[in-house]
């Protein structure tokens, strides 16, 4: 069973006045199994947040289904075991930090009585919130906010966690205590799905991502198996590379980029078998061959790059 | 369930507006405490006197303060509606397992909850006033805060649909001044006031049809007054003898009015159970 699960999910909106529609999710199929961290990427606009609110029911899909844990998720049970940090939450400003918890731990189906107290007194331990515990949230930083909103959505101990842009307004220092936290869950088979604009961060955490652009998928897959850059190799030779060899090399890629001890080709692995005899066969020792990876980051923007000219 | 409606009283109390609210209630209770005087000149009244003094301050209290506390109740409780759909606090309501009808109804219920304690409250302690100062314990006054109950939520349940459909405070506050000021009033004397200057049928049939339609909360109060003074009350239409101006109320008042209430939590528990956030 997978934790979370999409079958063509679509979704249409009418704009208010000019009643055009406009399409957030298209045909949108897809996985999450149990204890991944998976990221959610893409620009504005591309339907993250929608997708997310179609899978805690806070917005209906015009096509196609949704499940969570196997429960379709107009199914409110289908909820029980989910932790949700919705971007720029609001909690009611009147209640304490540790009334926030209570509260949302109520809601969530905890029972109130000393197992929540001492869940409640974790969460706010792990978030550095203890002293503000009887501080009423008004007074709180975007930081502080943040963490109690994180501490909020693991409260009850879910399975699987919605965390949308968690480390938005939160200090460097504070970024990486809540990276770590997420490294955390992960080790306890937890799932988060997470959804970010810091592609360094997700780069980081996550072990699976999806790209959207325009309420398309078109990128999913592995975080390390996506950042290799299939066709790019570097070779570093031990000595200086002769006029001859180098001639040689760029007959066979006359795109190669050749410096004194370097050779970069994007001409695949024929041809990168075929420079390396020839260096080897002109008496060039290698030193190493390397396949070069790109970032997330170098990534994305490609990959929404050649999307928007398609 | 429960969690939504202790919360929805947190929300209450942390208003401002409920301070002027219980200041308000605190000068009538002053009031009753030194201004009603229900001594006689001869030092002791009579069982009946007292009676009638007793029936003549609550009845006279409930027509002044009738509508008004109404719509102080429906003010300070407008937001809660509003304030739940805004953004970043909806999603996470709804992102908890719970369903949509019963977080709306939760809602709905602390609101008339909280203004059925404050009648409690209000009412009781003038009950209890006019008890001890006059010696006549007559439990019928306290129908009032049921009765007043009733009419705020069925109210309520107007500023539930508004603000659900357009998510403003004022336009339900609006709404709703505008019925209980303006139009149910007008509707009420309908046949005395608006049929002696209105001759065509269609009008007439219009008047009738929005005054069985609409809620009619001023004659929740007229209940009240009327079980409290023993006074008649029809059962199916409310009358007024053009001669002596004489209203005399009818069950179906109340009846028409919960229906209305009925429908319209109705329509609101679908619409928000079909509403995107």
């Amino acid at each position: 069973m997978h934790v979370i699960e999409t079958q063509n999910l679509s979704k249409e909106y009418t704009a208010k006045f000019s009643k055009q529609k406009v399409n957030a999710l298209n045909e949108f199929t897809f996985n999450v199994e149990q204890g991944e961290i998976f990221g959610l990427l893409g620009p504005n606009g591309a339907g993250k947040t929608t997708l997310i609110k179609i899978l805690l029911a806070i917005t209906f899909p015009t096509s196609g289904s949704a499940k969570l844990f196997g429960t379709d998720v107009t199914n409110y049970k289908a909820k029980t075991k989910v932790g949700y940090l919705p971007e720029n939450h609001k909690f009611p400003s009147y209640l304490t930090g540790e009334q926030v918890l209570s509260y949302y731990g109520q809601l969530s189906g905890m029972s109130t009585g000393a197992d929540m107290n001492k869940r409640i007194d974790e969460m706010l331990g792990m978030m550095n919130l203890t002293q503000w515990r009887k501080t009423k949230i008004k007074k709180y930083s975007k930081g502080m906010m943040q963490k109690l909103g994180l501490a909020q959505s693991m409260l009850s101990d879910p399975d699987l966690i919605f965390l949308d842009e968690p480390t938005d307004g939160v200090d460097p220092i504070g970024r990486k205590e809540i990276r770590d936290i997420l490294a955390q869950i992960k080790a306890r088979g937890k799932t988060i799905f997470l959804n970010s604009h810091l592609l360094s961060e997700v780069e980081m955490i996550c072990d699976r991502v999806a790209i959207l652009n325009k309420g398309d998928l078109i990128k999913e897959g592995n975080v390390d198996d996506l950042t290799r850059a299939e066709n790019i190799f570097a070779i570093h030779t031990v000595d200086a590379l002769s006029m001859d060899i180098k001639q040689k090399v760029l007959a066979i890629d006359s795109s190669a980029g050749i410096g004194e001890k370097e050779i970069n080709t994007e001409a695949g692995i024929d041809k990168l078998n075929g420079i390396i005899d020839t260096l080897r066969s002109g008496g060039v020792k290698i030193q190493t061959v390397n396949q070069k990876t790109s970032t997330l980051e170098e990534l994305f923007i490609n990959v929404i790059k050649k999307d928007n000219t398609n | 369930m429960l969690t939504i409606i202790k919360n929805t009283f947190r929300e209450a109390l942390a208003k401002k507006i409920f301070i002027g609210y219980y200041i308000f209630y605190a000068i009538v209770i002053l009031i009753m405490i030194f201004l009603v005087n229900m001594d006689s000149v001869e030092g002791v009244m009579s069982l009946t006197d007292s009676k009638m003094l007793v029936h003549q301050v609550e009845t006279g209290f409930l027509t002044i303060s009738w509508n008004l506390i109404i719509f102080f109740s429906l003010i300070s409780t407008a937001s809660f509606i509003p304030s739940m759909l805004e953004k970043g606090t909806i999603d996470l309501l709804i992102s908890k397992p719970i369903s949509r009808p019963m977080i709306l109804i939760s809602k709905y219920l602390g609101a008339v909850l909280f203004v059925f304690l404050s009648m409690v409250f209000l009412m009781g302690s003038i009950w209890l006033i006019l008890s001890l100062k006059s010696g006549y314990w007559d439990p019928t006054f306290l129908l009032s805060i049921v009765w007043f109950t009733i009419a705020f939520a069925v109210m309520y349940s107007i500023v539930v649909v508004v603000g659900l459909t357009t998510q403003s405070t004022v336009v339900a506050i609006l709404v709703n001044f505008f019925l209980i000021f303006v139009l149910c009033p007008l509707l009420s004397v309908r046949e005395a006031v608006i049929f002696s200057l209105v001759t065509n049928e269609t009008v007439k049939f219009v008047f009738d049809f929005l005054y069985y339609l609409l809620p009619k909360p001023g004659e929740f109060r007229d209940i009240t007054t009327a079980l409290i003074n023993g006074e008649t009350i029809n059962m199916w239409k409310s009358t007024v003898n053009t001669e002596t101006s004489m209203f005399t109320v009818s069950w179906l008042s109340p009846i028409s009015s919960v229906l209305f209430c009925f429908v319209l939590m109705a329509y609101s528990i679908y619409y928000f159970a079909k509403k995107d956030y």
